[in-house]
């Protein structure tokens, strides 16, 4: 059997390493633009800060493919032709497959604002990225982040631990990964941390700046001179080589719980794919690294003809950011959750509230430190189980504590 | 593969064990908040039990590390950490669904049961035979005859959880 994978990420790495568990002859190919070793976009704000080093992105080893016994190309899909099983390369190489791996990710939105298109506006989505950035963000330069999502604020962070003066332009902190009432806290660290935070603003133009730098002109008539501009504004998933493939393409690929696609021999996960979550939706894009793992790792198995149990993705999100661990689990935003329980602030954790909808556990966000990540992490299995809401803040640490316990005495240690 | 088991009924709660790991992971001290094991207490329930890492088959810390800095000894079978390559992003204390990962405040890291590089400190000063290190075959034994345990009080209104 000949598979395919295209990409070289979490998804495409997960699903290579599970098909290779089952099936150690079958010819497994990766393909992918991005040259060199793999390496993890999580860790690049981590790089941009020094909190590890530049070669610390790699996150393979050199022998990697031979040991594994994986073929790596270098290159980037043109176009699917389905019917005949067999993708077309860039390049002109035409590769036929039995089974298919569509893991190619997602690549940094650029907005639709007016001069946008210079060299010294940044992303934060690739090695390439943090390249070009690096030696833009030199003693003294003048910062300007648009977005303040996850991404944004991430750089918004690292350039600010630099030691440079940052100014963040954005809507809703966070809005994918904290609660409203969290996002107000959030916003206080950011500016504690003597980053200035205009939120909610919006980006109208950006233009030459009348020293040398750039002017953002914002709609609200006030404007931000930069030298550098950071931009976090979300994904899109990479699905134009599918145009014509009759492959079912919307927000992203949607995907069914063996992450197969409209056609049963092409499969698709992480950020690319729109797959099942706990909560019982059918498609959801989560762009986030432990679901790309969890869902390579299922159409890994499945095209070796492994069914592994899969009730759907849970969205986890941690990291440091302005002082703080900020994390979240799960449902917390105010339309889709009917209760929230702060936990009391002697337990220790920070701010940390549990959501629940229907009663019914759904959601937890934290703004703290490392007990209370620890304490999402007890709570994220209850939430996929659908546990029951407990309404008493002085009783969920201990309920949530207990059910640790009582699933090692039900299940026995995991072997 | 061995593995440090946990009999509960035979905990006395001394705490013993998280200073032997404190000491270990430490090197100078007994701070029981330096420890990698952790017996948690509940007085109203009448209700001890050691917590540390079940290296389990599938660890889903080692398999969501973004930075690839959780990998098994192939010796010990040790779900470990490498202070050097972790970014500190906390993923995995996320991921562990036992609590069983912590931060090493001062090295900015995650920490976690090693196993001691398999002659774990932990059960060499366990006072009372809760703590064991055995191979994992004869565990399965003995799970068999932990039956009939009693869990009371589980919070969430306080009724009771039987797991018989």
């Amino acid at each position: 059997m000949k598979v395919v994978i295209l990409g070289s990420s979490a998804a495409a790495l997960s699903a290579a390493e599970e098909f290779r568990r089952h099936d150690e002859q079958s010819d497994v190919t990766l393909i992918s633009p991005e040259e060199g070793l793999p390496y993890s976009k999580v860790l690049l704000p981590y790089v941009l800060r020094g909190k590890i080093p530049y070669q610390g992105l790699t996150i393979r080893e050199s022998d990697y493919f031979t040991r594994l016994n994986l073929r790596y190309v270098q290159g980037e899909a043109a176009r699917l032709e389905e019917a005949e099983h067999r993708l077309i390369l860039k390049d002109g190489t035409v590769c036929s497959y039995d089974k298919l791996l569509i893991a190619t990710g997602a690549r940094a939105s650029t907005p639709n604002i007016p001069g946008i298109q210079d060299s010294r506006v940044c992303y934060m989505r690739t090695k390439e990225d943090l390249d070009h950035m690096m030696p833009l963000l030199h003693p003294g330069a003048r910062v300007a982040v648009i977005g303040s999502g996850f991404v944004a604020l991430q750089a918004a962070w690292a350039a600010r631990f630099r030691g440079l003066p940052v100014t963040v332009l954005g809507h809703r902190i966070m809005p994918s990964a904290m609660d409203e009432a969290g996002a107000e806290v959030v916003a206080q660290a950011i500016r504690d941390s003597g980053v200035e935070l205009l939120a909610p603003v919006h980006t109208k133009s950006i233009e030459p700046g009348p020293d040398g730098g750039l002017r953002i002109c914002l709609e609200e008539g006030l404007w931000v001179d930069a030298d550098v501009i950071l931009v976090g504004a979300g994904v899109k998933p990479n699905t134009e080589f599918l145009a014509g493939s009759g492959i079912l393409v919307e927000k992203g690929i949607p995907v069914n719980g063996k992450m197969q696609t409209s056609h049963p021999d092409v499969y698709a996960a992480g950020d690319v794919a729109a797959g099942p979550t706990v909560f019982g939706e059918e498609h959801v894009l989560h762009s986030l690294w432990p679901t790309a793992v969890e869902m390579g790792r299922v159409a890994g198995g499945q095209m070796a003809g492994v069914d592994l149990p899969y009730d759907g993705s849970l969205n986890m999100n941690v990291t440091q950011m302005f002082h703080v661990t900020v994390a979240s689990v799960g449902k917390f935003r105010q339309q889709d959750v009917d209760e929230c329980v702060v936990l009391p602030e002697e337990l220790g954790y920070g701010r940390l509230c549990v959501f629940g909808k229907d009663g019914v556990l759904c959601g937890a966000t934290l703004i703290g430190g490392s007990e209370g990540v620890s304490f999402l992490g007890k709570l994220r299995p209850l939430i996929a189980r659908h546990q029951p809401m407990t309404r008493h803040p002085q009783e969920l640490g201990d309920y949530v504590n207990k059910q640790v316990f009582a699933r090692n005495w039900e299940e026995g240690q995991p072997g | 593969m061995k593995m440090v088991t946990v009999t509960p009924e035979k905990c006395v709660g001394c705490h013993d064990c998280e200073m032997a790991c404190a000491f270990a992971q430490s090197g100078d001290s007994c701070d029981r908040r330096w420890s990698n094991i952790h017996v948690s207490v509940s007085t109203p329930d009448r209700f001890v039990m050691p917590v540390t890492c079940f290296h389990c088959a599938r660890a889903w810390c080692m398999e969501v590390c973004p930075a690839r800095a959780i990998s098994r000894n192939e010796e010990t079978g040790a779900v470990v950490i490498d202070p050097l390559r972790c970014a500190g992003c906390k993923m995995c204390i996320l991921a562990c669904p036992y609590g069983n990962i912590r931060f090493d405040a001062q090295k900015l890291v995650s920490r976690k049961c090693d196993l001691c590089g398999g002659d774990p400190e932990c059960v060499k000063h366990c006072i009372s035979g809760a703590l064991n290190y055995e191979e994992i075959d004869k565990l399965a034994e003995r799970k068999q005859n932990m039956f009939g345990y009693k869990l009371v009080r589980m919070g969430n209104g306080g009724e009771e959880t039987s797991h018989e």
